[in-house]
């Protein structure tokens, strides 16, 4: 890689250098070869194909039967179907060269007629994330079966086209899509991909099977005969199940905290952050900016003086955290700094600051009220949201909780913005131009989750954010990012409070796991199970 | 059950008498009795646990029970006092069974009064009404209704008596169809008194004995219903609730396993108690299914 | 036997003909009542899927048909369902009539077991209290009884789980069948029995003591009546008093409960179907109000609803049999 390597995901190659290669054998084992591995999931998925539907739940199953054209390893971007990529001069048109020899399950050649028609009428069309992304795509070309011509109105920058194939490009079996109505097509739960494993069935609610591929193009992989993928909602009996040897991996912490902890010191399994480098969230606190109590900085900072944030770490993430320092997290590479403004725990000083800002303390005994929506995402979601309600009635702000279920929070939140303060936890993905500059953005359309509907506005942070998404030069860009980061935890418009990785627990039989930053959404040709 | 009218000894008990004799035979009503008093007697000094707030940090986080005499029955996962949540709960269980029981048995009893007293089309649309809400699962219209009006304790009470007041008018109206053409009615029909003083005074109280015991029921039944929700994460967090504590601690159960299993015991006895108490009522006031 | 068929048909017959604007009724409202909620089945898969931007979200909206007006919306759905058309689930992306036949046979059977365990136990329990009315034995079976009945089913869930799958390693965690057993005939159903003891045992628990309750209270009631008086002054033993006279009797209004209660165990299964992950109906209900995926809600709701009125069709047969049986005696 030459250039800049601006936006997606590039950020994180550099923080990879300590990091293991992906071995696929590790030394002193021998690879067994057979076997089922059973892998937890929290929700079901509703759909099974990557190319309708951009999210880490369904990379995890299909991710091992449909292949995307460029992987990602630690050692970088790797051929998957794709072999070769290039730009031309005026970045208008990319040409990509495709694998051959390459059959989907049902036996049909693998060739560009089906890059050409997956990428127009489906990343282009119908994939959340990508139709921004693809949105000047104006043609994919076929010269030949194998070389996929790549067509745009504007200059399209190649890294950014690279980064974003290993999560948004993945090509779908056109003779199974064409001329049918793709969105209710049956093979989107059914998926037809080149992958090591065939897609054998789906059992709603209950699980996912797929098989061995004997003709895959990885000569003599994969190694194990089956994976499974169990849906267990509940998290305790998801930690039941691990302990009964019922299944082997539970990723994207699809345990409680608690039991994270407790299954940490229990030697029969793996218990790490490993496999996730791309995948880091922010428990925050958001603020609607339209209240005008909010909307006054010095209340901002005494409420972040009064959150025990080391408190919350300790006893809602059991350790496996760190105080957040703004939009960049401290695995965002070298466009995160810390050399920024923070506010350590200080009751006292949190009263001082809102007496000043002019809230005392009135008759009934509080400053103020605010309405606060706590996510609900389960567990240390749910207990962060508490928390914060507990720290600030320490402070004198009585806080009233409205729990809802999703639909109505992400309305009352981000449609409605009938909130005073709200928390969540949200994923920054490798780069702050496509994750977390969204919260600080102003003029984004109303309705659309994880965007900042907080009312937040300064026309000078987004200029800073549009001057940093377009520069090039990865110094200069890098700056751009530490001065925003600056300016966010001056001015708090969101409280990035505690930085959190995903975290998987894995039971030791399975091996070679967690070898690449996007595992979890990986093909696994190269696990295999030691019992 | 005879009216005024009938000449009775002068040493026959008051009626308060009678009940109590007919309810204390029952042992297990008298334990009902018990632990009833004993939840109620937590509601009422919970003030006198914790003076302030029941959800403030009170201590080390995950304290376990005897542990510190500050927090004698131990803290939850963020420092809360788990005795001071549990008498706060208390409040919470009986503050959702008392609302949810007197609007499931005033729906019940308008609903059940009209359709039994009337009856004809009144009955039939009434009665169409009543199947319709139970034919739709319960919990289900109670996970709809929550997911409408949000988690708070209020909206949660309300929707409890929402789905469960079904049987409350079915028994108002079997009791009203079964006396509404005895004799004492006929008398006061005949007598030129209207429509709603003859619901009210004449018909009623004939109803009343088993919608008490139904209302046992309805109590105990919303407990449950409360910590279900909380399970499913749909409780209202603003309260220190059973459900809630155990919703929670259930994440922390095989570390702590008290701050599940205490308010889990609570929820138990308490639901214990309304059932004994309500099979203690039966036998009070239906005497004769008495040997 | 003089069993009077054409008046039970017609009055059969009769109750199904009323039940037709009760289902109507209940889905109207079902579909009005969660159009109320806040936020829409596109929000709740956005949410799902981590985001999307604006404009997808708006396209798929209109793919929904979720732009139109409410009325509009209503309308389509009933004119589609009176012909039977369930429509399809936006969330599960397949037609709901798949759906629900793939999520009603793990109902039924949980239903079915747990139903008959509680209502065996508890008619057995039940007579027996009431034989030894105000006994010990009674208060104490009484008290279990409802011992069962205050204890959450989470709770008890969880706790079995804890105790026979993770400690004992006697029972699998959850699921309804060893996915990659692929067992045939009597080892399939010996591995499905195996799944649905836990499961069973929280459901049935708590409808144990209904039974027992209720068939204690009318065994006390029908002992009572004239013609057992009779018998038992006629010599009859008690043993056979009871099979013969009081049961047969005592057992009507414990099988109306039984066919009143389908609709309460379907919402009694959603905890534990969520818990032990059985593919039921109970957790597909719950899940599709959370992610406001109505298509699939309303065809349960009407689904249950022809349950429901059927089962009361056989319950009203069966009534009009046990019933005549005790004319005879």
């Amino acid at each position: 890689m030459t250039k800049a390597q601006n936006l997606l995901y590039a950020t994180a190659v550099g923080c990879m250098g300590l990091s293991l290669t992906a071995n696929p054998v590790q030394a002193q084992e021998e690879v067994k070869r057979g076997g089922t591995a059973v892998i937890h999931m929290i929700s079901e998925q509703r759909t099974l194909n990557p190319a309708l539907r951009a999210s880490t739940g369904v990379y995890n199953i299909s991710g091992k039967i449909m292949e995307p054209l460029i992987d990602k390893t630690y050692d970088g971007y790797v051929p998957v179907l794709a072999t070769e990529w290039s730009s031309s001069d005026d970045g208008k048109q990319i040409t990509v060269k495709l694998r051959e020899g390459v059959k989907w399950h049902d036996g049909e050649d693998f060739t560009c007629d089906d890059v050409a028609f997956t990428a127009m009428e489906m990343w282009k069309e119908l994939l959340n994330y990508s139709s921004s992304l693809q949105a000047n795509l104006e043609s994919v070309d076929c010269p030949d079966p194998h070389t996929a011509l790549f067509n745009y109105s504007e200059p399209m920058p190649l890294d950014l086209f690279v980064a974003a194939m290993p999560d948004l490009g993945h090509p779908a079996p056109k003779h199974l899509y064409e001329g049918t109505d793709i969105l209710k097509n049956d093979h989107n739960t059914a998926p037809v991909g080149t992958g090591p494993f065939k897609f054998v069935e789906y059992e709603r609610g209950q699980y996912v099977l797929a098989e061995r591929n004997e003709d895959y193009w990885r000569e003599g992989y994969p190694y194990l005969d089956r994976i499974v993928w169990r849906f267990i909602k509940d998290k305790s009996a998801a930690a039941a199940a691990l302990e009964a040897g019922e299944i082997h991996e539970s990723g994207f912490i699809g345990v409680s905290m608690a039991d994270v902890e407790r299954l940490s010191n229990d030697d029969r399994f793996d218990v790490g952050t490993k496999g996730y480098e791309n995948n880091v969230a922010h428990s925050t606190v958001e603020f609607n900016h339209r209240n005008p109590i909010l909307a006054d900085v010095n209340v901002r900072r005494a409420i972040h003086h009064g959150l025990d944030v080391d408190f919350a770490i300790q006893n809602i993430m059991r350790g496996f955290a760190k105080p957040g320092r703004g939009p960049v997290p401290s695995v965002g590479g070298a466009n995160y700094t810390d050399d920024v403004t923070t506010y350590p725990y200080d009751v006292e000083l949190a009263k001082k600051m809102l007496d000043d800002a002019g809230y005392p303390v009135k008759d009934d005994g509080f400053r103020f009220k605010l309405r606060h929506r706590p996510a609900p995402w389960g567990e240390y979601t749910q207990l962060w949201g508490e928390y914060f309600a507990q720290a600030m009635k320490a402070i004198d702000i009585d806080v009233e909780l409205l729990n809802n279920d999703a639909p109505g929070f992400l309305n009352g939140v981000y449609r409605d913005h009938d909130f005073d303060t709200a928390n969540g936890w949200h994923q920054f993905r490798s780069d702050p131009a496509v994750s977390t500059m969204v919260w600080l953005r102003s003029g984004l359309p109303e309705g659309s989750p994880w965007t900042n509907q907080f009312g937040w506005k300064s026309e000078e942070i987004d200029q800073m954010i549009d001057d940093a998404a377009s520069e090039l030069d990865p110094e200069k860009r890098a700056g751009m990012y530490h001065e925003i980061q600056r300016r966010a935890m001056d001015e708090l418009p969101v409280i990035f409070a505690i930085e959190h990785p995903f975290i998987s627990v894995t039971s030791k039989k399975l091996m070679n796991h967690h070898n690449t930053p996007r595992w979890n959404s990986s093909s696994w040709y190269d696990l295999w199970l030691n019992e | 059950m005879t009216t005024a009218a009938t000449d009775l000894p002068p040493p026959e008990p008051s009626r308060p008498v009678v009940l109590w004799r007919r309810f204390r035979r029952n042992r297990a009503a008298l334990l009902g009795l018990f632990l009833f008093t004993l939840v109620v007697g937590m509601a009422l000094t919970a003030g006198l646990i914790e003076p302030n707030d029941p959800l403030r940090r009170a201590g080390v986080p995950l304290t376990a029970p005897f542990a510190n005499w500050d927090t004698p029955l131990g803290t939850d996962q963020l420092g809360r006092d788990i005795l001071a949540m549990l008498f706060y709960g208390a409040r919470i269980s009986l503050l959702v069974g008392v609302v949810a029981t007197l609007i499931s048995i005033g729906i019940g009893i308008v609903i059940g009064a009209l359709s039994g007293y009337f009856g004809g089309w009144v009955d039939d649309v009434l009665m169409r009404i009543t199947e319709a809400f139970q034919t739709i699962p319960s919990f289900v219209l109670l996970l709809t209704l929550v997911a409408i009006l949000g988690s708070k304790i209020e909206w949660i009470a309300l929707a409890i008596g929402i789905v469960s007041w079904t049987a409350p008018a079915r028994m108002v109206r079997a009791e009203f169809m079964a006396l509404r053409n005895r004799e004492f009615v006929d008398a006061a029909r005949n007598l030129g008194v209207s429509n709603t003083a003859m619901i009210f005074k004449e018909i009623m109280p004939n109803a009343i004995p088993p919608i008490i015991v139904y209302a046992s029921v309805v109590m105990a039944l919303s407990i449950l219903l409360e910590s279900a929700l909380a399970f499913l994460a749909l409780g209202d967090p603003n309260y220190a609730s059973w459900g809630n504590m155990i919703g929670q601690g259930r994440a922390v159960l095989r570390t702590a396993w008290y701050c599940a299993a205490i308010p889990g015991i609570a929820i138990v006895l308490t639901v214990l108690s309304f059932s004994l108490l309500g099979e203690g009522l039966n036998d009070a006031l239906n005497p004769r299914q008495k040997k | 036997m003089p069993l009077p068929i054409p008046p039970i048909l017609s009055y059969a017959l009769r109750r199904l003909f009323q039940a037709v604007p009760v289902v109507i009724l209940i889905m109207i409202g079902t579909f009005l009542l969660l159009k109320l909620a806040p936020g829409d089945t596109v929000d709740a898969l956005v949410g799902d899927m981590g985001g999307a931007d604006a404009a997808f979200i708006e396209r798929l909206r209109i793919e929904y048909g979720l732009d139109q007006p409410v009325w509009v919306q209503l309308w389509r759905y009933m004119s589609k369902l009176a012909m039977f058309d369930f429509g399809w689930s936006f969330v599960y992306e397949q037609p709901v009539s798949r759906i629900l036949m793939d999520r009603l046979g793990t109902t039924l059977l949980l239903m079915a077991t747990s139903l008959s365990v509680a209502f065996t136990i508890g008619i057995f329990l039940g007579a027996i209290a009431a034989r030894r009315a105000y006994s010990t034995t009674d208060n104490l079976i009484s008290t279990l009884g409802l011992i069962f009945y205050a204890t959450p089913s989470f709770f008890l869930s969880l706790m079995m789980i804890l105790l026979f799958s993770v400690k004992l390693g006697w029972l699998p965690v959850g699921g309804i069948k060893t996915i990659t057993g692929f067992y045939t005939g009597w080892d399939h159903v010996v591995d499905v029995a195996r799944h649905l003891i836990m499961p069973t045992a929280a459901l049935s628990l708590i409808y144990l003591s209904f039974y027992l309750r209720l068939m204690r209270a009318s065994v006390l009631e029908v002992a009572e009546l004239d013609y057992v008086r009779t018998a038992r002054a006629k010599g009859a033993g008690e043993s056979r008093l009871m099979v013969h006279h009081i049961m047969r009797n005592a057992l009507l209004p414990v099988v109306t409960l039984l066919g009143l209660q389908f609709s309460t165990v379907l919402g009694g299964s959603v905890v534990v179907e969520t818990i032990f992950t059985l593919p039921g109906l109970g957790q597909l209900a719950y899940q599709s109000v959370i992610q406001r995926d109505m298509n699939t809600l309303m065809g349960i709701i009407f689904l249950c609803s022809i349950i429901v009125v059927v089962v009361n069709f056989l319950t009203d047969l069966l009534y009009a049999r046990l019933d005549s049986r005790i004319k005879l005696t």
